[in-house]
């Protein structure tokens, strides 16, 4: 038997994060006034020493050993061969998948819940508050917070709350409290409650009433958590990179692709992030978010046609998306979603569901440092769409 | 079949939804943000919203931009609770 997985020792988990604001630039996010957001203003939500790593321009930030001995539960996460899609796809190439489903709550999630509960419990906060979909989120937090002795309190939306029943029991068992929202706890459900008592409510609500639920506590104990989309949460996930590289070390070999899927991009991110280093150093790799056809937010997004902030015909509909790429040719569904590659080794991510890519990922895509094509697998009644300025066919095309 | 009743996945939530809650599960019942992105390929969403809804709101929601970043929605909550305890 042909071992398929490549397996780090204990020992060598990455003992350090990668942040990539060290070597790109970003300019600071701006307040709703439009004036840049100070550190301070997000005091009331979250504790400042991971405000500090939200600003953070240090390339290396240390794992704390308590965070390391939590992660070690189920890290460092095989990496491994995926033959038999090889075989099925009839592919020469090395296909190659990080594993990030074994983690107890069964996602690459806790790898950021850990250290943010980790950060809170040295800050002196003693109860977390979030929200929920259709539970992960709830699930890892609730599980990061009973490793330290934190209370957590997630707000699930109600229409998830009840499809979900398991989710919410996987939360409990973690000690979590897990609430249906809109609920009568805070202002925000109240309200929500009054105007419609029969609502399903929706992730704006539930959201509205877990930074309530930290904000309104003034023994100053309580802070909010948020599992995607910010730099902090980006930093934590690249464990998961690090890892990748270490392990493509030990295989001797190194991916000429690295394909992640981007929701609210975390996970993207710390497959990407260590591979995107090694480019700005110079290496030659390609580097694709995925996104799922069912949460457009890179390859398509609003829609100017609808929107008439900028003139498209109909033909092109609905081709140019609001911060993304344009495709100067008619629009073709199927071939809008980035997959079926047949790289000589990739790394291959199994999960995606967020919306709203995070800021950093969305940069790097801008800048070119990750991929923004459109491309499908060339084969009959399929066509491929061009990046940014369109014409050329794709870099790297003529290997598949 | 009514596009009220058709269901999906919720990119957002993670689980399915009916095109009713996306009808109305924006700020203030308003449709979802991503109404359009979602349910286009479904049926001609655009028209059928058009329709139904009164035409400021209509025009409100296809003249939607991205939300803000996230840092930003999340002061801007922050503000909203403040005001909120406030008046409580």
């Amino acid at each position: 038997m042909q071992p398929k997985s490549i397996i780090l020792a204990k020992d060598e988990i990455p003992r350090k994060w990668y942040n990539i604001l060290a070597d790109i630039k970003m300019n600071p996010p701006l307040g709703p006034d439009g004036n840049p957001i100070s550190p301070d203003m997000l005091a009331p939500v979250f504790p400042m020493n991971l405000i500090e790593q939200e600003v953070s321009s240090e390339r290396w930030i240390d794992i704390p050993e308590p965070v390391l001995d939590v992660l070690a539960i189920w890290r460092p996460a095989p990496l491994t061969r995926a033959t038999a899609f090889e075989k099925a796809l009839g592919t020469p190439a090395k296909i190659y998948y990080k594993n990030e489903g074994m983690s107890p709550p069964g996602s690459h999630k806790p790898n950021t819940a850990v250290p943010q509960a980790y950060y809170n419990k040295v800050f002196g906060i003693e109860n977390i508050t979030t929200e929920t979909g259709a539970g992960q989120w709830g699930s890892a937090l609730s599980f990061a917070c009973s490793q330290y002795g934190l209370t957590c309190k997630v707000f699930m939306v109600r229409i998830s709350f009840d499809q979900k029943p398991y989710r919410k029991a996987m939360m409990q068992a973690w000690g979590g409290t897990c609430i249906a929202s809109p609920s009568t706890e805070t202002k925000a459900g109240r309200d929500a409650l009054e105007r419609d008592p029969n609502t399903p409510g929706s992730l704006g609500i539930a959201i509205s009433e877990a930074v309530e639920q930290a904000v309104g506590d003034t023994t100053g104990k309580t802070r909010y958590s948020l599992g995607s989309v910010l730099n902090h949460v980006m930093l934590h996930q690249t464990i998961i990179g690090l890892e990748t590289k270490k392990q493509f070390d030990i295989a001797g070999d190194y991916p000429d692709i690295v394909i992640g899927c981007a929701g609210g991009g975390s996970n993207f991110a710390g497959l990407a992030f260590p591979f995107v280093l090694d480019k700005i150093n110079g290496r030659q790799i390609e580097i694709y978010p995925v996104e799922p056809k069912a949460c457009p937010s890179l390859t398509r997004a609003p829609l100017p046609t609808i929107t008439g902030i900028r003139p498209d015909t109909p033909r092109f509909y609905p081709c140019t998306a609001w911060g993304t790429i344009s495709c100067p040719r008619p629009f073709m569904p199927a071939a809008c979603v980035t997959t079926a590659w047949r790289p000589r080794s990739a790394n291959w991510p199994m999960k995606a569901d967020h919306p709203a890519i995070g800021g950093p990922a969305g940069l790097l895509q801008s800048r070119r440092l990750v991929g923004a094509d459109r491309r499908v697998h060339p084969g009959p009644g399929n066509h491929q769409c061009p990046g940014p300025g369109g014409g050329g066919s794709p870099k790297g095309q003529g290997r598949r | 079949m009514a596009p009220d009743a058709l269901a999906r996945r919720c990119p957002r939530l993670g689980g399915e939804v009916t095109f009713a809650y996306c009808r109305q599960s924006g700020e203030e019942k308003a449709p979802c943000f991503k109404i359009f992105d979602c349910w286009w390929e479904r049926f001609d969403v655009v028209a059928h919203l058009e329709s139904c809804l009164a035409p400021e709101v209509f025009a409100g929601l296809a003249a939607r931009r991205p939300p803000p970043n996230k840092v930003a929605s999340l002061v801007d909550l922050i503000r909203q609770a403040k005001e909120r305890a406030a008046e409580s």
